[in-house]
């Protein structure tokens, strides 16, 4: 099916009429009746029938008896038929009809024409099936094709799939073309969260080309009426863009929970002058329970700390400020009450933060210097907690000798940092500060040979790097935690200074880490294999602790390798692997193939570990499964399964099946995934889509299968996308 | 395997580049500095005035869940950076087809440190912009000059 829109049509006003027949008689000037195998055209439009009357004065036709009629690509077969050359005016009696638009078929009582681009279709039926015998069909007392406007407009319609009528509507309108336009999504029936069923008919607002509103009205048969809503923008003021997205459901009164339950997400981002952007990202919900009970996608249910933001940015040349406030609303887990282990923990607010960045690269004959200055008040809603006001300032400088096959890059940092605290333990000091230096000096070497591994013409890359760090101890246990953690061993995080992320802790240092990557670049610049192998040295043990109750650091580091590329065009991989050499066990390892021959066949298959780092169920040991895979011609599956091989626990699994018929897709799943510490979300769902009424084909299955099945392809692509 | 550039080999083929980035792009600037370090290229203030013309066709952030544990909670985050880009010459033939450039990386997360985490985050992503900009430069130096 193509879907191109109705382009202007030629004027053919002035074209010469031909009008064959075996017999004529009448007055040429006024009236020609014609008899047997007559054919009338003119242009693009023309007539055949067994009998026909053109009446000169009117411009018109009236003809009787296996009629056939076309106009621009369109086709009418039918009884009986008027019809006005010069208005394109008319109607034809009982008539088949196909349009070339969109190769939409059906039979009617009746066609009037009511101009060369429109034409209601009275009492009849509406399909974009192939054959004479279409899988689904509208049947209306009156549909109105706009081909001018591209736009189908039907009264009383009754759709029928398979015979069946499946649902009656008292009005509807689709586009022709199948652009985005506004109109009724593929409705969706299932049971939600906790069993209950519900039925979802959203509805697509196409306001303008760059904004959107798309309506969900969800009944959930156990709780009541649902709205849910979102809102697209983008757009262009004389400042500079903006755009933004803003979700939000309500529930009135829960018949199970007898309260109003609702969740917003909303998000914008604008200039306000070419370097000035302002912008808030904020969520928030009704109560603790609402992922558990509503939860209809795994991370909507897995992130109970709702951030709440609104900042604004300014960007000079060589500098930056930003200012923000923040604060996370709390979803705890139902089950902390009985075991406050589960809690989840509520961060500091950071009302407000100011940040600024100033740096510049290659002054005073090859010198880099930056400057970044924070100031913050931590907040907390527990007043037993200690709280406070921190100024921090890092201030860095560097002279970096940098050529292609080498580097050597000296740093000197000051890190100095003023707390002023309240609600701080008895006898503790409010007022701290700290100033600390480090010194850093990295350097590498990048060999390079020819390698024909992918492709001819291919690069072996060899840089070997190493890095070296001192900073002195200073005791900072009276320092409370605000916003610091240890950082998460990663390739970055080797070739930084402190092991800490966050301004609370500088840790002492006198290491050397040392790494060699390994890329292999194909002839045109492309990266299709990296392999690396890093490791870090401690000449001494790091005294300081986030807490009193970290473990006593090692001598001896972590040592890391990973390894990640595209093998051949069908087959990626990505794997790293973290040991931890002090306790000569594995810190964390994930190993993940992809498969994908073609289109729609896609198998993931991923395990990934990490140790208990933080504290109690922190680490994890899953296994992961999904893809994408034809069963038959027409049947596909979709499925994944989630494995925590730790705990024996099946985390998250969905199957899902879609069949693709030529003019419709049906979609049923089923998902069933960990909400809570003690409740699991079981939802399923079937899905209609029926191509050309409902054409963007969007919403909860299609983005269930594109969420969880990596490589995942929508069966009928070509449908819909504007 | 021989040092990089012994043999000449890391030179750009122009002269003169335009970067159509936003002046506020870290990307651009951190892209800006890098050519900026090989001698022969001049970064053009107006693309009619540059040999090059680096157009940035797209540049997105994505943040998903990795791995969750037994409670349902995230315990991993994949940060994906995706970049697309193509490169014209004066007269705005291709000099590189338009090109996707994804980085991913894992981060480890726990709830009791979601501030720690934040700037954990920000520290991923320009990791993965440096990462990027090198796979740019070493795009950009494969160029075959027009002939």
């Amino acid at each position: 099916q193509t879907a191109t829109p109705a382009s202007p049509r030629p004027d053919e006003q002035d074209l010469p009429i031909t009008m064959r027949a075996e017999e004529f008689d009448g007055r040429p000037d006024r009236i020609l009746n014609m008899v047997r195998n007559v054919e009338i055209t003119r242009g693009a439009t023309g007539v055949t029938a067994d009998t026909a009357c053109y009446r000169r004065v009117d411009d018109e036709v009236t003809a009787e008896g296996h009629i056939t009629m076309w106009r621009f690509g369109d086709r009418y077969k039918g009884d009986a038929l008027q019809l006005n050359l010069e208005t394109g005016k008319g109607w034809v009696l009982h008539p088949e009809y196909r349009l070339a638009l969109n190769n939409a078929q059906g039979k009617a009582q009746r066609i009037n024409f009511l101009g060369e681009d429109q034409a209601v279709v009275v009492d009849g039926t509406y399909s974009t099936c192939e054959g004479p015998d279409p899988d689904w069909y509208l049947k209306s007392s009156t549909l109105r094709l706009d081909q001018g406007r591209d736009v189908g407009t039907a009264g009383k319609t009754i759709i029928y799939f398979k015979d069946v009528p499946i649902i009656g509507l008292p009005a509807m309108s689709f586009s022709l073309s199948g652009a985005r336009r506004s109109g009724w999504l593929p409705p969706t029936l299932g049971a939600g969260s906790k069993g209950s069923a519900e039925l979802m008919v959203p509805y697509y607002f196409n306001i303008a080309p760059n904004r959107d509103l798309t309506v969900f009205p969800r009944y959930i048969f156990a709780r009541g009426l649902q709205l849910g809503a979102t809102g697209r923008y983008l757009g262009e003021t004389d400042r500079g863009p903006y755009h933004g997205e803003t979700h939000v459901e309500y529930l009135a009164n829960d018949r199970l929970a007898h309260r109003n339950r609702w969740w917003v997400d909303t998000l914008h981002n604008q200039f306000l002058a070419p370097n000035w952007t302002y912008g808030w990202n904020a969520h928030a919900a009704s109560d603790n329970e609402y992922p558990s009970d509503f939860s209809r996608t795994v991370a909507a249910s897995a992130e109970r700390q709702l951030l709440r933001e609104l900042r604004t940015d300014y960007y000079g040349k060589y500098w930056n400020l930003t200012a923000r406030v923040q604060s996370y609303q709390v979803l705890q887990d139902p089950g902390a009450v009985a075991n406050p282990d589960l809690t989840v923990a509520t961060p500091y607010n950071r009302l407000p933060t100011i940040n600024f960045h100033a740096g510049r690269y290659d002054v005073l004959g090859g010198f880099d210097w930056a400057v970044d200055a924070e100031a913050t008040r931590f907040t907390h809603p527990d007043d037993k907690q200690v709280q406070g006001d921190r100024a921090n300032m890092v201030a860095q400088v560097s002279y970096p000798w940098v050529h292609p096959g080498w580097f050597v890059t000296p740093k000197l940092m000051l890190h100095a940092t003023q707390y002023n605290l309240t609600h701080n333990a008895v006898g503790a000091d409010d007022k701290i500060s700290r100033v600390l230096p480090t010194f850093s000096l990295d350097s590498g070497l990048v060999f390079e040979r020819k390698s024909s591994l992918f492709g001819p013409d291919g690069t072996q890359t060899l840089e070997p790097r190493l890095f070296y760090v001192r900073t002195p101890y200073k005791d900072q246990a009276d320092i409370p935690n605000f916003d610091t953690g240890i950082a998460g061993f990663n390739y970055a995080q080797l070739f930084t200074e402190n092991r800490f992320v966050g301004a609370d802790k500088v840790s002492d240092a006198n290491q050397l880490t040392a790494a060699i990557v390994s890329r292999f670049i194909e002839s045109n610049g492309a990266e299709r294999l990296r392999l690396a192998v890093g490791s870090r040295y401690y000449f001494a043990d790091p005294r300081v602790r986030l807490n009193a109750n970290e473990q006593s650091n090692q001598k001896r580091s972590d040592a890391l390798v990973a390894a990640s590329g595209r093998i051949s065009e069908s087959w990626t991989f990505d794997s790293g692997v973290q040991y931890d050499a002090q306790a000569r066990s594995l810190y964390s390892s994930n190993v993940g193939m992809q498969w994908q021959p073609a289109p729609m066949k896609v198998l993931n298959v991923e395990y990934r570990f990490q140790r208990d780092t933080f504290g109690l169920a922190n680490g994890f040991r899953n296994a992961d499964v999904s893809g994408q895979w034809p069963l038959s011609q027409r049947w596909y599956g979709v499925s994944r399964v989630s494995y925590s091989v730790r705990d024996r626990k099946l985390l998250e699994s969905l199957v899902g099946l879609e069949y693709k018929a030529d003019c419709w897709v049906f979609r049923m799943g089923a998902q069933r995934f960990v909400t809570a510490a003690q409740t699991v979300s079981t939802t399923s769902f079937f899905q209609l889509e029926l191509n050309g009424l409902s054409r963007l084909g969007f919403g909860n299955a299609l983005d269930t299968f594109n969420k969880s099945i990596p490589g995942y392809t929508r069966l009928n692509t070509n449908v819909g996308r504007p | 395997f021989q040092l990089r550039g012994s043999n000449g080999s890391y030179t750009m083929p122009f002269h003169s580049i335009y970067l159509g980035f936003p002046d506020t792009s870290a990307l651009g600037t951190e892209l800006k500095r890098n050519l900026r370090a090989s001698d022969q290229v001049v970064i053009a203030d107006k693309a009619t005035d540059a040999e090059a013309q680096f157009v940035l066709l797209g540049e997105s952030r994505n943040k998903s869940i990795l791995s969750l544990n037994s409670l349902g909670r995230v315990r991993e985050y994949l940060l994906t950076y995706t970049m697309s880009f193509t490169v014209r010459d004066a007269k705005g033939a291709e000099l590189v087809p338009p090109t996707q450039i994804s980085l991913r990386r894992n981060m480890a997360f726990d709830e009791t440190q979601v501030l720690a985490k934040e700037s954990e985050e920000a520290l991923l992503y320009r990791d993965m912009q440096a990462d990027l900009v090198q796979q740019i430069i070493r795009r950009l130096a494969s160029i075959k000059p027009a002939t």
